[in-house]
């Protein structure tokens, strides 16, 4: 392919606190991820895969280091663009959902047309679309509370694609789900990079997930490593969220 | 995001919490309502004012009092001075109790430069007045010593702060006086008891034959404590009244004897300030003093004014405290949103479009509020204006008691609104500044 990168990353790094408290959280990270690819990061705990992934989605500023959107410089992008790039170009799977509980699983769906600006009935008619893809039209009325995890994440994911994005990226997504609820999940995901063509980005633990993706990128202590050691990646529970767990999967 | 979303968003969100937002709204409602209620009870009296001014005529026309009412209303006022004075020749002869204006001013009155005409009003209550008219020189008890003396008749139904002795009688025929306590030693007594039932002279001026003075005997009934009105004197019951002013009068030819307690001067039209300013120096040659409509007017609007003022500056503070609440409120409402700002900046919402939203939040507190203010303002004025027009008011017709200016009205929920929006500028920039990765860390 003679296609530029949509997102190329060169020398990155990320320093967190200063002087003698400093954590190298990434040490000096260069990647470049191909249109309609799927990558998953994957590396231990704390080994700066969050952080690789809010960097490259301009959630986050390297402390140095070049991120190119299509061959082009980014990292001089002023505010607006960004947002408007984090809007129109990107979406978001999170490993904790992050929905508005007592809202509807409609107004969530909606949520990024209506910060785009969009009007109302085009905001109905394209979150009825994308709900119609994780075939969740019939709890468009029901508050996101009242949904299980598996839903709650395939609204995320209607979230995440209801702005036609190039790239999704997914923290953890399957991390709070069971094994059959996360292969769901897992397969619209798939589907969508398949089908839509959209490059997945996905941060994970989990070695399955991560064999299923075009390329890994394993991380280590902020730097990328050639190949895992072959102890190196397994199914580490995510900390703090112990409770669900998934069973059999390594 | 549009700007109709945003704020749709912002009254949403405002709902979420209703009994924190209710509350917030309840304590701005309380200072509007302060604000709105004193400034329509203002607008009221003044326009009521305003038109009976337009009605009286404007400013030809001078109200004319006794000097001595004037200068003994001040003095009651300050409190005045509190030890028995002795007399003394040289200080010109004492009126504090001439209160009334007489015949002779107004003839006098009537001879000033530019005065057309005036036409006094006739005092019709005697008895149960303060012996208006007469000028005590002095009184003399045992010791013979002369003490300046003030007095004022006792009214019916006031009771007197008696120490000793017994109330005064205004049905029997014998003169009877109450001294305040300072005098006892004064005049010369031992004690309290010992005055009473002792001879007090009181010497009255002859207005008919200046310079020539009339003793009058009283009987001491009772001691007074200490007050504003027995300060300088005593009180005296209706016989001594009586006696006093026959006794100042009885030289005077008839139409000299009437006493008026106020005269309105009909003026030249057209005149300047300077010729006004000396037709009063001149009424107050003689003991008397001239308003006119227009100052006399002010003055009321004055003290009305400051009674107003308070209440607004009680409201002012009543909204200061609201806008702390709303502070809280809002910082209590970021803090619990800290991960759905996150969310939202992640998805590409700008940082003003947060401000705005947190801002349309403190607006909309400060709206609610002072329309519901203005709201009740309006079922009270509607309720309270029959009622006081039928009461306390009904002597008064045309007069409401509350008049809300429209205009005055938009302009205070504007006003209210903007201190609102700059209380909310504080927990909406600590939204706006949040940093969607470490939001959406937050548990
Ligand atoms: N805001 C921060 N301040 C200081 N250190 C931070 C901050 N965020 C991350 N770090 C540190 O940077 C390193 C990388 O963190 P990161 O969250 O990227 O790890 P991770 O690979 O996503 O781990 P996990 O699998 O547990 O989510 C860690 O050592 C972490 O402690
Ligand atoms: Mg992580």
């Amino acid at each position: 392919m003679n296609e530029k990168p949509i997102l190329a990353a060169k020398r990155l790094t990320k320093i967190y606190g200063k002087k003698s408290l400093e954590v190298k959280a990434l040490d000096g990270v260069n990647l470049e991820i191909n249109r309609g690819e799927s990558m998953a990061i994957i590396g231990k705990s704390g080994s700066g895969k969050s952080t690789l992934m809010h960097i490259l989605a301009f959630l986050d500023t390297p402390t140095s280091g070049v991120i190119e959107i299509n061959g082009k410089n980014a990292t001089k992008l002023k505010t607006r663009q960004v947002n408007r790039l984090r809007n129109r170009r990107f979406g978001f799977v999170f490993q904790q959902f992050f929905m508005n509980a007592r809202d509807t699983v409609l107004n969530n769906v909606m949520l990024p047309l209506k910060i785009a600006g969009i009007r109302k009935s085009e905001r109905k008619r394209r979150a009825m679309e994308v709900l119609e893809i994780v075939e969740l039209t019939d709890k468009a009325k029901t508050r996101a509370n009242d949904l299980s995890g598996g839903q709650k994440q395939r609204v995320c994911i209607a979230r995440a694609l209801v702005n036609n994005p190039a790239v999704i990226f997914a923290d953890e997504p399957t991390g709070n789900l069971d094994s059959v609820t996360g292969a769901a999940v897992e397969n619209l995901l798939f589907k969508l990079n398949k089908e839509k063509g959209i490059t997945l980005i996905i941060v994970t633990h989990d070695a399955d997930l991560a064999a299923r993706c075009d390329r890994q990128i394993y991380l280590k202590d902020g730097k990328i490593i050639k190949s895992p050691v072959s102890s190196g990646v397994k199914t580490v529970s995510p900390p703090g969220k112990r409770g669900v767990k998934k069973g059999g999967r390594i | 995001m549009k700007l109709l979303d945003i704020i749709k968003s912002a009254n949403a969100n405002l709902l979420r919490n209703k009994g924190r937002t209710f509350l917030t709204i309840l304590a701005v409602f309380v200072g509007s309502f302060t604000i709105i209620l004193t400034s329509g009870i203002r607008t009221g009296v003044n326009s009521y004012i305003d038109t009976q001014m337009n009605n009286a005529g404007g400013e030809n026309v001078l109200e004319i009092s006794s000097s001595a009412m004037s200068e003994a209303m001040e003095g009651s006022m300050m409190g005045g001075s509190s030890a028995p004075k002795k007399y003394d020749p040289s200080r010109s002869p004492i009126s504090t109790t001439g209160m009334a204006i007489t015949g002779e001013q107004l003839n006098k009155a009537r001879k000033i430069n530019n005065i057309e005409s005036v036409s006094p009003f006739i005092m019709t209550r005697m008895t149960s007045m303060i012996p208006i008219g007469v000028a005590i020189k002095y009184a003399v008890g045992v010791n013979g010593e002369k003490y300046e003396f003030d007095v004022r008749s006792s009214i019916d139904g006031v009771n007197l702060d008696i120490r000793e002795g017994t109330k005064l009688d205004n049905q029997t025929k014998e003169r009877q006086i109450a001294i305040g306590m300072d005098y006892v030693a004064a005049f010369g007594f031992k004690d309290d008891k010992d005055a009473i039932g002792k001879e007090l002279t009181i010497y009255v001026l002859d207005r008919g034959r200046p310079g020539k003075l009339v003793p009058i005997k009283a009987k001491i009934v009772a001691v007074l404590n200490k007050s504003i009105l027995t300060m300088s004197g005593g009180s005296v019951n209706d016989s001594l009244a009586r006696a006093m002013l026959d006794a100042a009068s009885q030289n005077l030819q008839d139409n000299f004897r009437q006493m008026y307690t106020m005269a309105t001067a009909q003026l030249k039209p057209n005149l300047s300030d300077a010729e006004l300013d000396k037709i009063k120096d001149q009424l107050k040659e003689i003991g008397l003093s001239g308003m006119t409509a227009e100052e006399e007017v002010g003055m009321i609007k004055a003290f009305f004014d400051a009674i107003i003022l308070v209440f607004t500056i009680f409201g002012g503070i009543a909204l200061l405290a609201a806008s702390i609440g709303i502070i809280n409120t809002l910082f209590m409402a970021v803090q619990e949103r800290t991960r759905e700002i996150g969310l939202m900046k992640a998805m590409g919402l700008g940082r003003s479009k947060i401000f705005l939203m947190f801002s349309i939040e403190a607006i909309s507190l400060g709206f609610w509020g002072s329309a519901l203010g203005v709201g009740v303002a309006y079922l009270v004025k509607m309720i309270l204006n029959p009622l006081a027009a039928d009461t306390f008011l009904k002597d008064l017709p045309g007069f409401n008691l509350m008049k809300f200016d429209l205009v005055l009205l938009l302009l205070l929920v504007a006003l209210v609104m903007a201190i609102a929006f700059l209380a909310g500028t504080l927990p909406a920039r600590r939204a706006a500044r949040k940093d969607p990765i470490e939001a959406l860390r937050y548990e």
